[in-house]
């Protein structure tokens, strides 16, 4: 039974299953966690919230040992335990459910469950032990899927139901789950709840993190907010409303990390975006950029945002919609037709999409506007991209030996800056950044804003996707908000605030009518 | 090391194990450092100069060309044939030359457009055009093509020959045969298309991230086509200056000619595994490496079997060793990355797709 506990009393390890306290965890430029405490007694559900980038994945990660903590102490059962490897952590009793699914999608769905368990018999799968024993934990479930049919044959829902119920399988005393519900749909959660209540009764303790806040008050007993790697607060649920939460999880004070905007956006439409939806993906998302505009897309993660952008950009199809580029509605069919229009797409994904990491600096700035660096003859000028590449390096400050340097060879943040550098080359009218300071330091991002604000002042459109809400308050003039697949608001930046744009973000609230251009 | 010094020694390696190899074969056979045997190298190296510079393209574009072999036959083939109908050698030699672009066309439409594989689709080329050869010869040989047929092949820039009145002319200087000259000029030419024109850099982008490429406007299709058409062409142009050599119109050559061609491009550091990595130079390096270990080989008497043991090795060894340079200038990079490629996929299972979320510095 639980004893009622002040709030912010240090974990103690007497009563409890798990503590883990002063956790501190660097990753290279970032202190991911900063001596955050959090507990797990018996039978209880505590969960983890937190913005993106919190820390809530780290901190669970360090408990599952996959991440080891740089400083602190984890204590299991009454001893101080370090875990070196997830399968260490498993043995003990600690289970973790990921949200990315961490299956086999040419095995079957019994073959999943008992991945690396299977039974045998002699050197031999049992294989009718292994069908029956699969059929057990989803029988727990009512999951309605064969144990023989091959995982990628299953829905999304599906699959995670047998990632739940493999981490059943294991009979873990301690089971972590990370967005457990973000594919299901609410039958399927209200079957995954009474699991966990059954669980629960059975003594089993359970991390939920969840960015469905709505979910917390059905099963979860206490709650730990984390906030840039800190922990604000534990508190019992019911001792907090929801937007309290809210509150605490973005309760940041703006300091001075964003110039001024000098900026203002003009009254002229540079993009109009008619009800683009992508099947599956987004539908009815409905809004215009002005000229000199930041446009911020707010959300979490999973909300469509980067697939508007891509959509946008022709990077992927769209199902519905129409663009008017400058009064003139415009089709894009890949990003060759984008990029001649003048509207340019900075991924997320630096290495994957961003970057041709074995070519030079100097290649890359280059890339998109290759035809400005060729001499008359169609031969490319190396003078010319030399100082291309070089007006690049001094606009953003890049730190690289030599134009020449090879991209991989360079820091993330420089990486970034050189994409960055490449669309500037190739002046556009229109210009998604999605997630462009991700990784880099302060003063770096100082200069881009900066950058962005000139961009602006220019005349240049920028849609600005962003998961930093500071980042959204300090530099966009609108924000467009998103959550799963649908826009929900379109606010003056002026005159909203973090806790008005999460409430957005996690579907809490809706503007009932999005008519592009009236504000 | 900077990544242009490791680009010189790699570059240095190949070209000194060259020189070793000229120095050993010279020490063993005295014949073998001659002007006439130097003619007889450069003359052998052509036909795989020519494909090793097509596949180069290919390989540097992210691909792989396996039918090059078959395609020379087939290019051969058909110049042959339209000599033999009747038509003047060089609209022969433009028809085969047509026929190779036309085969590595569809190669990079069956890769860009259908989207197969590289390796499926010159597979399958491979036995295509293989096929055609032979059915349209009947297997056999074509002959009788005239004298003319053999000039491009056989023939020679600034040949000197003294005639004395006798049934032996003297050779004052055997002259730059044509197909060495072909070789220079291709090989200039390509270089400079991979390094000083917009199309060559893109087939460098494509080869090193497609996606990048992609969204940065570049119209990968048709770089991808492209460097499949120029290596059908290359592979056109062995096929007629090799059937020119033979005054014959074979439709079995140039069997695993495209593996060697490959072999020459590696040795030469381009790299299967990674794209966007391959120079022109380097594969002239490698091509020569094979060439000259072929003819050297062959002048101590060792036999084919031993040769072919003996160029397998080296093949291996060169990957090996490249593979051991990229792995140790990797792991450098990695460690600097690892701990930070470790947050990506840490906050990739917290977004459950691929959309690292950002970490917020230390306010």
């Amino acid at each position: 039974m639980r004893e009622p506990t002040a709030p912010r009393r240090p974990p103690s390890p007497a009563g409890d299953l798990l503590s883990v306290s002063k956790i501190t965890k660097r990753f290279p430029g970032v202190l991911a966690l900063d001596g955050v405490d959090y507990s797990l007694r018996p039978g209880e559900v505590h969960a983890l919230c937190g913005e993106n980038g919190a820390g809530k994945s780290t901190l669970v990660k360090i408990m599952a040992g996959q991440y080891a903590a740089d400083e602190g102490t984890i204590v299991y059962k009454g001893v101080e335990r370090r875990f070196s490897s997830t399968t260490e952590a498993q043995n003990a009793g600690i289970a973790i459910i990921h949200q990315e699914l961490n299956l086999v999608p040419q095995l079957s769905v019994a073959e999943n469950i008992f991945l690396a368990r299977e039974p045998t018999r002699g050197p031999f799968i049992d294989r009718a032990k292994l069908r029956a024993d699969a059929q057990l934990y989803l029988d727990k479930l009512n999951l309605d899927a064969n144990p023989s049919a091959l995982v990628k044959s299953l829905s999304v829902a599906k699959q995670q139901m047998v990632e739940i119920a493999k981490a059943l399988s294991l009979d873990a005393e301690v089971l972590i789950m990370d967005e457990p519900t973000s594919s299901l749909t609410d039958v399927e959660i209200d079957k995954l709840f009474e699991i966990i209540r059954s669980m629960k009764a059975q003594g089993v303790s359970v991390v939920y993190i969840s960015h469905r806040l709505d979910e917390l008050n059905q099963i979860v007993d206490r709650v730990t907010i984390l906030r840039d790697g800190k922990r604000v607060c534990t508190e019992e649920l019911g001792r907090l409303s929801i937007d309290e939460i809210v509150a605490k999880m973005v309760g940041r004070k703006l300091e001075e990390k964003f110039p001024e905007r000098t900026s203002k956006p003009s009254e002229e439409r540079i993009l109009e975006v008619k009800d683009l939806g992508r099947s599956g993906v987004f539908e009815n998302v409905s809004f215009d950029l002005r000229r000199g505009e930041i446009l911020g897309f707010a959300g979490l993660i999973g909300a469509g945002r980067t697939e508007v952008a891509r959509t946008i950009f022709g990077a992927d199809p769209k199902s519905s919609g129409t663009l008017v580029l400058n009064g003139r509605p415009i089709e894009i069919r890949s990003p060759i037709d984008a990029v001649d229009h003048g509207i340019a797409y900075l991924s997320e994904d630096r290495k994957g999409e961003g970057l041709a990491l074995g070519m030079s600096l100097a290649s890359n700035v280059t890339m998109a506007n290759i035809g400005a660096v060729c001499g008359k003859l169609g031969f490319l000028d190396f003078a010319k991209e030399e100082r291309a590449a070089r007006s690049a390096v001094e606009a953003l400050e890049i730190k690289t030996p030599s134009i020449r340097q090879i991209a991989k060879n360079l820091s993330g943040g420089n990486q970034q800056k050189v994409v960055i550098g490449k669309w500037l080359f190739r002046s556009s009218k229109v210009l998604l950044f999605d997630e462009p300071t991700r990784g880099i330091d302060v003063g770096a991002k100082f200069a881009i804003y900066k950058l962005f604000d000139q961009l602006a002042a220019d005349g240049i459109g920028v849609i600005l996707i962003t998961s930093e809400l500071p980042e959204i308050l300090g530099m966009t003039d609108r924000v467009a908000v998103f959550h799963e697949g649908r826009m929900t608001g379109l606010l003056e930046t002026r005159s909203t605030s973090q806790e008005e744009i999460m409430q957005y973000a996690s579907g809490r609230k809706r503007m009932d009518s999005l008519t592009p251009g009236r504000r | 090391m900077t990544d242009r010094q490791r680009d010189l020694v790699q570059k240095f390696a190949a070209l000194g194990s060259l020189v070793v190899l000229v120095a050993i074969f010279s020490f063993t056979t005295p014949a073998f450092f001659s002007m006439g045997n130097g003619m007889t190298i450069a003359l052998q190296v052509t036909s795989l100069a020519y494909l090793g510079i097509g596949v180069t393209c290919v390989i540097v574009a992210g691909g792989i060309d396996l039918s090059l072999g078959s395609v020379l036959a087939l290019a051969g083939v058909a110049a042959g044939l339209t000599v033999k109908a009747g038509m003047p050698v060089w609209l022969g030699m433009l028809v085969g030359l047509l026929v190779g672009s036309a085969c590595g066309l569809l190669n990079g439409l069956f890769v860009a457009v259908l989207e197969l594989p590289p390796f499926i689709a010159t597979l399958g080329m491979t036995l295509v055009a293989r096929g055609v050869a032979l059915q349209l010869t009947g297997a056999r040989p074509v002959s009788g093509l005239g004298e003319s047929f053999g000039e491009l092949g056989n023939g020679a820039l600034f040949r000197v020959v003294r005639e004395h009145g006798d049934d032996f002319p003297e050779v004052v200087f055997p002259g730059i045969p044509y197909p060495v000259i072909v070789t220079l000029v291709l090989a200039v030419v390509v270089a400079v298309m991979l390094n000083r024109t917009r199309v060559g850099r893109h087939i460098y982008a494509v080869g090193s991230n497609s996606e990048a490429a992609r969204l940065s406007g570049v119209n990968v299709s048709r770089i991808t086509v492209y460097a499949y058409t120029l290596a059908g062409f290359t592979a056109g142009l062995t096929g007629c200056v090799l059937m020119s050599r033979l005054v014959t119109a074979q439709p079995n050559e140039g069997m695993n000619y495209e593996l060697d061609a490959i072999a020459s491009a590696v040795i030469g550091g381009a790299s299967l595994t990674a794209g966007g990595i391959g120079t022109i130079s380097g594969t002239l390096i490698g091509a020569f490496v094979i060439g000259i270990l072929r003819n050297g080989l062959n002048m101590n008497g060792v036999s084919n079997f031993i040769q072919m043991i003996i160029i397998g090795l080296v093949i291996l060894a060169t990957v090996w060793i490249d593979q051991l340079r990229n792995k140790r200038s990797s792991r450098v990079r990695v460690l600097s990355v690892s701990k930070q490629s470790k947050q990506t996929s840490e906050t990739l299972q917290s977004s459950g797709k691929p959309n690292p979320e950002p970490k917020r510095g230390a306010q």
